[in-house]
């Protein structure tokens, strides 16, 4: 699922407004806008309303941040507070 | 195995198997807080929180009416109730998607982000600041810890003080104002648009001679404007500062008060606010000392008058005497003007004192100092002293000097050794002080055959009273001088020393 050229989208799955998905949506905007701008586009999938979507990459733990591209998929599991690992596993088997 | 299920790549399967552990290590670390269950029942999933009560705290916040916010521990912003919005005048979209802070400046930023990031440790608050619209408004918060299910979270409270710092400075304002007015030493009046006194101070209070609050201004005061001559009125005075115009330094009388006073008075319209005249303040300041030290400068310049005319008078008096018993020129000049020196001296100390009196030893001392270089050894003053009036003081300096002059040309201390002695009488002797001037160890004296001015001047200089007065005896041993000064003219008992 690229995006439009030269971003990439990243899936995070939350449920509602939990604390914790709350803190992931703002963590996960915080890596993108300081970390690495204009690299990523991100899609915020809630569970709560559509349970059902977390069939396609078999979401069991939610907040989960999904990276499709490039392959393998990535999936990150928690708030990502912690921006480093965040990093380092958008990064694994990428260019950079 | 399934025979169903397509095989798995050892990859993929190290991959489900690397996923499984994630998700176990998150779940057991408290990262996560909701799971996703197929049920079997309906081969559908489901969203289980695991928030254990968050929903709750959340309906808990919006009952509240402060502004209430919770973070998580990195400082997130994750609910903010309708009181906080109303508050900051910001949708809670707004304020989440600023992240709450952004609507802060630095400092303040700073203020709540310390006590977020200690608040798992203690409880704090503190006053922050932000502008909302145009206005700025002051925040009292307290920060307290917040376990929200598997959350470490921090719960704000804030609080709009705005109202109530106004109202203290108002009221600080207020009472500040009223000290000022309580401690200016001059009466301080002021009233409202309609002339009637809301405050007065006590200096106006006593020029009232009653307490002037509620009354017209006129009516309290009473003030007669001299120089009006009856067309202006206190009330006529106080419609021209309540039409905005300042008037300044009108003297009037301000008849009401124990002692009727002079008074300055100034007027000026009290504004507020934005121009608005509420009011005028009037002050009135006594000029009763003003006036007092008015006549007294009068007094002093009459004094002054008279005193040169009586100088110059003298001055006149001693050239003719001197002119007609000084043979030579430069026996005139020089007797003139030690006659003069010698007025000049006893002037001079009373200046210094402001001409109201002289110690005998300072006047005696002034005028032998021309005389004698070495005074302390030469001449002694004895039985203490007393303090002599102008009247006296100006004919005693001229009598010293005569007795000095002489003394210097053919008695005491013209020779090597001879001295002078002044002594005080200890008791008055009639309605006269006796002070005696003895000479020793000069020449041996012989009365003079012609009798000079000099000598006129020592025995007729005090008779202006017949307490005063002076006689020579010219002792084989030195001259002697009873001078008696009128002690009408002895401002004090003598001084020992």
């Amino acid at each position: 699922m690229t995006a439009t050229s030269g971003t990439k989208k990243l899936v995070l799955y939350v449920a509602g407004e939990t604390p914790k998905s709350i803190a992931a949506i703002r963590n996960l905007e915080k890596i993108c806008t300081e970390s690495v701008p204009g690299k990523y586009t991100i899609e915020v999938i809630d569970l709560k309303k559509n349970p059902q979507l977390a069939r396609e990459h078999n979401i069991v733990a939610i907040p989960t941040l999904v990276r499709e591209l490039p392959t393998p998929i990535r999936k990150i599991i928690g708030d990502l507070s912690n921006s480093e690992k965040v990093l380092v596993n958008l990064q694994v088997g990428g260019e950079e | 195995m399934n025979l169903n299920k397509p095989e798995l790549s050892k990859d993929e399967l190290y991959r489900r198997l690397e996923e499984a552990e994630e998700i176990i290590r998150a779940i057991r670390e408290g990262e996560i807080d909701a799971l996703v269950i197929r049920s079997s029942a309906v081969s559908a999933e489901e969203v289980f929180t695991l928030d254990g009560g968050a929903e709750s705290y959340r309906s808990f916040l919006e009952a509240m009416d402060v502004g209430a916010a919770a973070f998580d521990a990195g400082g997130n912003f994750l609910y903010g109730n309708a009181a906080l919005c109303s508050l900051l005048d910001k949708s809670f979209d707004q304020l989440a998607s600023r992240g709450f802070l952004g609507v802060f400046d630095k400092h303040n930023r700073e203020v709540i982000r310390t006590a977020i990031a200690e608040a798992q440790q203690h409880k704090s608050k503190a006053e922050v600041q932000v502008i909302v619209g145009s206005q700025l408004k002051r925040l009292m918060f307290h920060a307290d810890a917040l376990k929200l299910g598997v959350t470490d979270a921090v719960a704000l409270t804030f609080t709009d003080i705005t109202d109530r710092i106004l109202s203290e400075q108002r009221q600080e304002a207020e009472r500040t104002a009223l000290a000022i007015l309580s401690s200016a030493a001059e009466a301080v009046v002021v009233s409202d648009l309609d002339g009637i006194v809301t405050h007065a101070n006590t200096a106006a209070v006593t020029l009232a001679a009653c307490n002037p609050v509620g009354m017209r201004f006129g009516e309290a005061f009473a003030l007669e404007f001299k120089a009006a001559t009856g067309l202006m009125q206190g009330d006529d005075f106080l419609s021209l500062a309540l039409s905005g115009q300042s008037v300044q330094g009108v003297e009037a009388i301000a008849p009401k008060g124990r002692v009727t006073q002079d008074v300055l008075v100034s007027a000026a319209p009290l504004r507020v606010a934005e121009n608005q005249t509420q009011g005028a303040v009037v002050t009135l300041v006594d000029l009763s000392r003003r006036k007092i030290a008015e006549k007294q400068q009068l007094l002093l310049m009459r004094e002054l008058d008279h005193r040169v005319k009586n100088t110059l008078a003298l001055v006149v008096s001693i050239s003719n005497r001197t002119a007609s018993t000084e043979d030579t020129v430069d026996g005139f000049r020089q007797a003139f003007s030690g006659r003069i020196h010698a007025l000049a001296a006893t002037h001079n100390v009373l200046a210094e004192r402001a001409w109201s009196s002289i110690l005998l030893s300072e006047l005696v001392t002034a005028e032998l100092a021309p005389f004698i270089h070495d005074l302390h050894r030469r001449f002694t003053i004895s039985s203490g002293d007393i303090e002599i009036l102008p009247r006296a003081a100006v004919p005693l300096g001229l009598i010293v000097h005569e007795l000095a002059t002489n003394a210097a040309k053919y008695g005491a201390l013209s020779a090597e050794g001879g001295t002078v002695s002044v002594v005080l009488e200890p008791e008055n002797d009639g309605n006269s002080r006796v002070i005696t001037w003895e000479e020793h160890g000069g020449p041996a004296v012989k009365e003079p055959t012609k009798r000079g001015f000099g000598r006129t001047v020592i025995e007729k200089s005090l008779s202006y009273s017949p307490d005063g007065g002076a006689s020579l005896e010219f002792n084989e041993s030195g001259i002697r001088c009873r001078i008696r000064i009128p002690v009408e003219d002895i401002t004090s008992p003598e001084v020992d020393g």
